[in-house]
């Protein structure tokens, strides 16, 4: 009777393993389907059965591409912005998280923090319209300052620094650096920064990849297409060489292969970034 | 003499927290909280962007909500939020209950899998869905041709019936895998043994999974359900791109986050943008507080 109830358990679990087979191929089936498209000449891609396997066609696709702008330029520009961003953005949020996790007893603390936690809820898309109003009084429409600088002040950064802080780096560590004669900004420099390396990190990617994938604001301040990052690039390919799919597949291909890298370098960092928000 | 104040020597002691703090609140203010308060005087109104301010009361909130685009796009938005975060919050559950304790191989697989969406943008993905469900010659047409044997052309993008769905799916495909991580980080905070017991005294699965699997999870649960809500209320990236930014046949896509975006950048008329804003927030702030008020009284319930 038992050996029957373990069998037929055992029989369940794997009808459940096989069904979510069958639903992660349907995640990743898109993706796929991209890439060989990518390689594929248009009357292939319009055939049936449809190509299932990688063709030869990728330089002329690419070809097609460079007739409309230059392939790599919607990657540099987002690299333009992505990088100085997520520095600034993981420097800001570490120096603020730091300075809450441990002056706990410095007056104002505790509505220091409040503050900081009250960012989190603070909707992007109330601020759209005044913001873009803000950058053309200041003369930033059409560049990437827009996108970097205001960008850096992350409320779900700062939280984030701050639990990190809280648990990685012990607090006998602050009184020893006190008894030593170190002042609060070089301890952070010179103490808690090589301790919270990972933290770091995992920031980094996580808002990398954001900002990547980023479209409303820079579809707001980016006028000209030769700003284009590559959400915005690839939105207008689609849009005026629809007919074209395989260029615009390769093209989506490469605007996802700067984060796929990095995702396969960093994967345990970006999904540490994904859980800390939960876990509080 | 007051430099000898404690409080004053305290707050000496201190600076450290104050410089540090500095640069994040000095940016928040400048960039978030002038122009929201700016918004808040804009939504009172009337303003292209050039010539003066006019300031017009409640026109602005009262014209919208007398606009049947606006309502369309109130009514859309509900549907898009409420079936994308049902489903997405629901399939990820399943899965992640799933993963954690029924799957026989392959655990770091589907911890991965799931995921890979997730690094695709939303209009990025909005453009591969495009792709597939374009009338003429797209993958869904294909397929159905074969099975039926005719060749089809149906215009998914263009039904008003079908554009909400493939938005709700653009959602599940690129959504699940982050809250499934989130429900897989929670699940394991919940002791093994407890499982153990629970299946030695017989407890079925769907028991264990109503009666203990959930109300554990309800921390996890809520901040995913809210994280949801605060983008599907949002909404703008996928409907945008996969309408190439008109909201479909008769408005039938468009978001409250297209709209604002309409009124403020098509249009020009900044002062009705900026009152739609406020009712999106309105809508935020809503939904946020009833999550909460449900999650206090269920958590207090259970202990």
């Amino acid at each position: 009777m038992r050996k029957l109830l373990a069998n037929r358990e055992r029989r369940f679990n794997l009808l459940l393993t096989l069904g979510a087979v069958v639903l992660s191929v349907f995640f990743v089936l898109p993706l796929y389907w991209t890439s060989v498209f990518a390689t594929r000449t248009l009357g292939e891609v319009f055939q049936f059965p449809p190509p299932l396997f990688y063709g030869d066609n990728i330089v002329q696709n690419f070809q097609n591409i460079a007739d409309v702008y230059p392939p790599f330029r919607p990657i540099v520009n987002s690299l333009a912005v992505a990088v100085p961003k997520t520095i600034l953005l993981v420097f800001v949020s570490a120096l603020a998280g730091y300075g809450l996790s441990r002056y706990t007893r410095a007056p104002g603390h505790k509505t220091l923090l409040l503050v900081s936690f009250a960012t989190l809820f603070f909707p992007p898309s109330l601020a759209l319209i005044p913001f873009f109003l803000q950058m053309s009084w200041i003369g930033w429409l059409n560049t990437f300052w827009p996108l970097i600088v205001p960008a850096a002040a992350s409320g779900f950064g700062v939280v984030w620094m701050y639990t990190y802080i809280g648990s990685t780096v012990p607090r006998e560590l602050y009184e020893a650096a006190e008894m030593d004669g170190a002042k609060g900004l070089s301890t952070f420099f010179f103490v808690v920064i090589p301790i919270i390396r990972p933290g770091l990190a995992a920031l980094a990617v996580w808002t990398l990849v954001e900002t990547w994938n980023e479209f409303q604001v820079p579809l707001v301040i980016l006028g000209a297409s030769e700003k284009f990052t590559v959400p915005l690039a690839l939105t207008s390919l689609s849009t005026t060489h629809y007919s074209d799919m395989p260029a615009v597949m390769l093209a989506t291909l490469m605007g996802l292969v700067p984060v796929f890298i990095l995702f396969s370098l960093l994967s345990r960092q970006f999904i540490a970034g994904l859980t800390s928000g939960a876990v509080k | 003499m007051s430099a000898r104040s404690p409080i004053v020597a305290n707050i000496r002691r201190n600076s450290a927290l104050y410089i540090a703090v500095a640069p994040f609140l000095l940016l928040f203010l400048l960039f978030n909280i002038f122009p929201v308060m700016f918004s808040a005087y804009l939504g009172f109104n009337q303003w292209d962007g050039f010539g003066d301010l006019r300031f017009v009361g409640l026109e602005n909130y009262i014209r919208a909500l007398n606009d049947p685009i606006f309502r369309k796009a109130l009514s859309n938005t509900i549907f898009l939020w409420f079936w994308s975060t049902a489903l997405t919050v629901g399939l990820a559950l399943a899965l992640a209950v799933i993963v954690d304790s029924y799957v026989v191989f392959g655990r770091n697989y589907f911890r991965m899998v799931f995921l890979l969406p997730l690094l695709v943008a939303p209009s990025i993905a909005a453009i591969i869905l495009r792709m597939f469900f374009t009338s003429n010659g797209g993958l869904v047409n294909m397929l159905t041709g074969a099975v039926t044997g005719t060749p089809t052309y149906f215009d998914w993008l263009g039904s008003e019936f079908w554009i909400k769905p493939l938005v709700v799916l653009l959602v599940i495909w690129r959504w699940t895998g982050w809250h499934m991580i989130i429900f897989l980080a929670g699940l394991q905070s919940i002791p093994r043994d407890l499982y153990e017991a629970a299946r030695m005294d017989g407890v079925g699965r769907w028991a264990i999974f109503s009666r203990i699997t959930v109300p554990l999870l309800l921390p996890a649960l809520a901040f995913s359900i809210i994280t949801a809500t605060l983008g599907g209320v949002q909404m703008f990236d996928e409907p945008y791109v996969l309408t190439q930014g008109t909201g479909g046949t008769n408005n039938s896509a468009t978001t409250l986050g297209m709209y604002l975006y309409a009124t403020a950048f098509s249009q020009f008329n900044f002062g009705l943008g900026a009152a739609v804003s406020w009712y999106i927030f309105a809508g935020v702030v809503t939904l946020t507080l009833i999550y909460r008020a449900i999650l206090n009284r269920s958590q207090s319930g259970v202990a």
